[in-house]
């Protein structure tokens, strides 16, 4: 079955992308990057076939590590004369399919730009190429008491340009703020190969503020190759609790408590039951196999103070149905609740060959209707799903469960995340709190904006890419085009 | 206010005829001439009462080449034009509240209410939208986010763009576009917020606006201390940024020391929040920096004090600019600024204000120099108020931006604005 012939946005695997390159190209890509630089054979291409949204698979047929912005400018500039489009990637840790090659066949991967530029402490900036990887950036400026905000669950490998490109969240941005509110200056290049400087090191934006218009943009404006980002001052404490409740309505419940009492939490945290037992088996941390639902809460603030409002949540939750309130002793227990918690998505790969993480949103008061929709979704299409997900922000993460050795569980699969969807828009929600539209969502994205709508944001995208040849077929539907097939592609099962 | 060359009698003829035609969209009573700071920059005005309204105007505009431009209620856009715009669009007459979710902690606002109004309405929940330029019951919510307006509590809280999560606005060929949603967190579809967030009306105008709302502080208190010079008052200011998790932190020039009290003092103030210990922890800690020589205001004095201190504006001031620069370089900035400033200490932003200068030489001059000591600490300074007689002739508003920058700048308002009909040749490169 070839499923990329259908129009509604169903899964696509092999390799094509497109026309031949021209022979002359891959010679001019090696001599601005080197042998070491570039990957041209099929075999070694297979690793780039996808990223963290496994449904879709298509392999580039160059992939370019460029090592400094001009040598990122130099390939776009190479790839704008002979009008080759391309696709950017950071660690390739990204779930809708933002870069997945469709009709690009040159992929350009920052990872090889990963050096921190400048720390300036006094006023809390860092500067850094786009290739760092997210961690790295707190690692960095830890000893002096400070931290990047945004924490997306793949930190350890995700790239500040993928974060960008995306506006990651993570657990603490319900206190703390997705990227886009921690960027504050960009350099990209432009599909043409010029190399622009975007916004600044300073608060207030002169003129259009194109570095907001450009986090988000999933890769459809350029290539980010530096990020000036702000830097927060540590809390003098935490307190992280671990709530256990019987089903998930009750947790949703205490989490619409918490906020309505006025206490903005680091960060709130929901697994249901699927996920206790996946973590459980993998990290043995002592969640309680029996519970239909745990609440990871964690309040964070001056140590003055702390002991009445841990008090207050613990009194908050237990009021509203919570079975048992753990508090972690130390360091070490918070680090292991973080940890099973960060790791529950690779836990789950332990219960089926495959998985699908979907990303919604709903307004917070709709959890419990959600988590409905999401139940029969999953008897509907009989497969299993988990929840884990950033409850303070109404931001869901359905895994979806399935063996994409057989074709019909692969279909049904893409359903129920669709049927997820369309219920989170009719909640009044959204379509990604946090992945990114990609190739994953763009059909859907007529659910939640007009003609008109997605009319203005390609004019936006056009401003600095007119010829849409970064990362093309993402984002916004094209009327009436479909990605075509130019090449064999990959049959499912493998 | 009008030109001895007569271009300005001109356009406000042009203006009256345009103004003519539109009977046919609004009735009379809804299109009225220019009022008080209004005259001389608009012709005419007009009130819509819809989103159709608005964008059956835009495309006769568009048809016919008028130019026109959004008025708040503070008039902050028609303050900044050097030249007469034909028709000014008010949405005094689109002010309602369409859904306000405390549990969801989100609000959807028409763009013609006040920040007053709506902060009014939300305080019953012990909920505010914290963004606090002067005067919120003269600030409208298109007006805060056109102008990116902010005031003292960016420093805990953020601004414009850290908490618009959606918006609507009518722009080329009178198309309505939404951007973001109801929801606190949300990345589906180019990020339109930003966009229109301190575009000054020049790429359509804002009809709705989507907030995210934050929860009023439990106990709040205000510390205000004098000081002889600013530069230790900076220095303190500093060192209770880097300590305490404050919801403000401003630093005064001495001209300012009067309307608190202490005439020729710089001030130093600094806002702390949160439950009773909390509160009794960082009241010691700014004591042990102080010493002793402060005062500590809770209650209505605190809120009487804060009004204030947001509202504060120098009154025989003719010229004022907004100068963002790195943090740690804004103490050094503002010591050679011969003005008078409010800074937001921590944010590396202050308002500065200057007399009325002599003429058009004093004030370039004056500008000049602000822009000097904004570009030596990686910045830039954005005049808010210029007196009318120098506008034409005058500096520009906005600093320059680099030329990659300015080219798609450029870009975006042909593409937004092809007509170039919406609030034109005011902004950043005479856009």
């Amino acid at each position: 079955m070839d499923l990329t012939q259908q129009s509604g946005g169903l899964p696509r695997t092999g390799s094509a992308n497109g026309a031949a390159l021209s022979s002359g190209l891959r010679e001019e890509l090696t001599e601005i990057v080197g042998r070491e630089g570039l990957i041209h054979r099929a075999s070694e291409l297979r690793v780039y076939e996808c990223d963290g949204w496994t449904v879709e698979k298509s392999a580039p047929e160059l992939l370019v590590l460029p090592d400094s912005t001009a040598q990122v400018s130099a390939v776009l500039e190479a790839l704008h004369r002979r009008q080759v489009p391309f696709v950017p990637r950071g660690a390739g840790t990204g779930l809708s399919g933002g870069s997945l090659p469709l009709k690009a066949p040159v992929m350009v991967c920052t990872s090889r730009m990963n050096r921190i530029v400048s720390i300036d402490y006094a006023n809390r900036r860092v500067e850094v190429e786009s290739g760092v990887v997210n961690l790295h950036v707190s690692n960095a400026v830890k000893a002096a008491g400070l931290f990047y905000a945004p924490d997306p669950s793949s930190q350890a490998a995700c790239t500040v340009g993928g974060n960008v490109a995306e506006n990651s969240g993570g657990p603490h941005t319900l206190k703390y703020g997705v990227t886009t509110n921690h960027v504050l200056g960009l350099e990209i290049v432009l599909p043409d190969g010029e190399v622009v400087e975007l916004g600044g090191p300073t608060e207030e934006v002169c003129g259009y503020d194109l570095v907001g218009a450009v986090v988000g943009s999933e890769g459809t404006t350029g290539i980010v190759t530096r990020a000036v980002l702000k830097l927060v001052r540590e809390p003098q404490s935490h307190r992280t609790f671990l709530a256990i409740f019987a089903d998930v309505e009750g947790a949703t419940r205490a989490v619409s408590a918490i906020i309505a009492a006025g206490v903005i939490p680091g960060a709130i945290e929901m697994m249901d039951q699927l996920i206790i037992e996946a973590v459980e088996a993998a990290f043995h941390v002592g969640l309680p196999r029996d519970a239909g639902a745990v609440l990871i809460i964690e309040i964070d603030g001056l140590a003055a103070g702390m002991d009445q409002r841990a008090e207050q949540v613990k009194a908050i939750v237990g009021g509203n149905g919570a079975k048992e309130v753990r508090v972690a002793r130390d360091e070490t227990e918070r680090a292991a609740l973080w940890k099973a918690r960060k790791r529950a998505f690779g836990a789950v790969g332990r219960l089926a060959p495959n998985y699908a993480t979907q990303d919604g949103v709903v307004p917070r008061t709709r959890l419990p209707q959600i988590l409905r929709e999401i139940s029969a979704a999953s008897q509907r299409h009989q497969l299993r799903i988990g929840n884990v997900f950033h409850a303070g922000d109404g931001n869901i993460h359905p895994i979806v469960l399935y063996d994409e050795r057989d074709p019909d569980q692969v279909r049904r699969a893409v359903e129920a995340g669709r049927d997820i969807l369309k219920a989170c828009v009719a909640l009044g929600g959204s379509l990604s709190g946090e992945h990114g539209i990609g190739a994953e969502k763009m059909h859907e994205m007529p659910l939640l904006f007009s003609p008109d709508d997605l009319m203005v944001m390609s004019d936006l995208r056009r401003v600095f890419d007119p010829a849409e040849r970064s990362n093309p077929n993402k984002v916004i539907p094209m009327p009436g085009a479909c990605v075509e097939v130019a090449a064999p592609r990959r049959q499912v099962p493998v | 206010m009008i030109d001895a060359n007569g271009a300005t009698a001109a356009a406000q003829s042009a203006a009256e005829r345009a103004a003519r035609g539109f009977e046919s969209l609004l009735d009379r009573g809804r299109i009225r001439a220019p009022q008080g700071r209004e005259a001389g920059v608009l012709g005419a005005v007009l009130e819509p009462e819809s989103v159709a309204e608005i964008s059956e105007i835009i495309r006769k505009c568009e048809a016919e080449s008028i130019s026109l431009a959004p008025v708040g209620a503070a008039r902050t856009l028609a303050q900044m034009r050097s030249r007469p715009v034909a028709l000014g669009v008010s949405l005094e007459r689109m002010r309602q509240v369409i859904a306000y979710e405390p549990e969801d902690m989100t609000v959807v606002a028409q763009a013609g209410l006040t920040l007053g109004e709506l902060n009014r309405l939300m305080e019953q929940n012990r909920q505010h939208l914290p963004v606090d330029p002067p005067a919120p019951g003269l600030t409208t919510l298109g007006a805060m986010v056109s102008a990116a307006k902010a005031g003292p509590l960016r420093l805990s809280e953020g601004r414009v763009r850290d908490l618009l999560i959606g918006l609507q606005f009518v722009g080329h060929g009178g198309r309505v576009a939404r951007g973001g949603g109801r929801v606190v967190k949300n990345v589906a579809g180019y990020d339109l917020m930003k966009v229109m967030t301190g575009s000054f009306g020049t790429l359509g105008i804002i009809t709705e606006t989507i907030f995210k709302v934050r929860p009023l502080p439990e106990l709040a208190e205000l510390a205000v201390a004098p000081f002889d010079t600013a530069e230790p008052a900076f220095g303190v200011a500093a060192a209770l940024h880097d300590a305490l998790p404050l919801l403000h932190l401003e630093v005064l020039s001495a001209g300012f020391g009067r309307e608190f009290g202490y005439p020729q003092k710089c001030l130093l103030f600094a806002a702390f929040g949160g439950n009773q210990v909390e509160l009794d922890y960082q009241r010691s800690a700014i004591e042990c920096k102080l010493g002793g020589k402060f005062a500590v205001l809770a209650g209505a004095p605190a809120s009487e004090a804060y009004a204030r201190l947001r509202d504060l504006e120098m009154a025989d001031a003719a010229l004022a600019a907004q100068l963002a620069v790195l943090p740690a370089e804004l103490c050094r900035g503002l010591l050679s600024c011969r003005a008078e400033y409010v800074a937001y200490a921590g944010c590396g932003v202050a308002r500065l204000f200057a007399r009325a200068p002599e003429g058009a030489n004093e004030a370039a001059q004056i500008v000049a120099h602000w822009r000097e000591i904004a570009r030596q600490a990686r910045g830039h300074a954005r005049l808010t108020a210029l007196p009318p007689a120098l506008r034409s002739a005058g500096p520009a508003f906005f600093d320059q931006v680099n030329e990659g920058s300015m080219k798609l700048m450029a870009r975006a308002k042909k593409s937004f604005d092809p007509a170039g009909i919406f609030n034109p040749g005011c902004f950043v490169g005479a856009l």
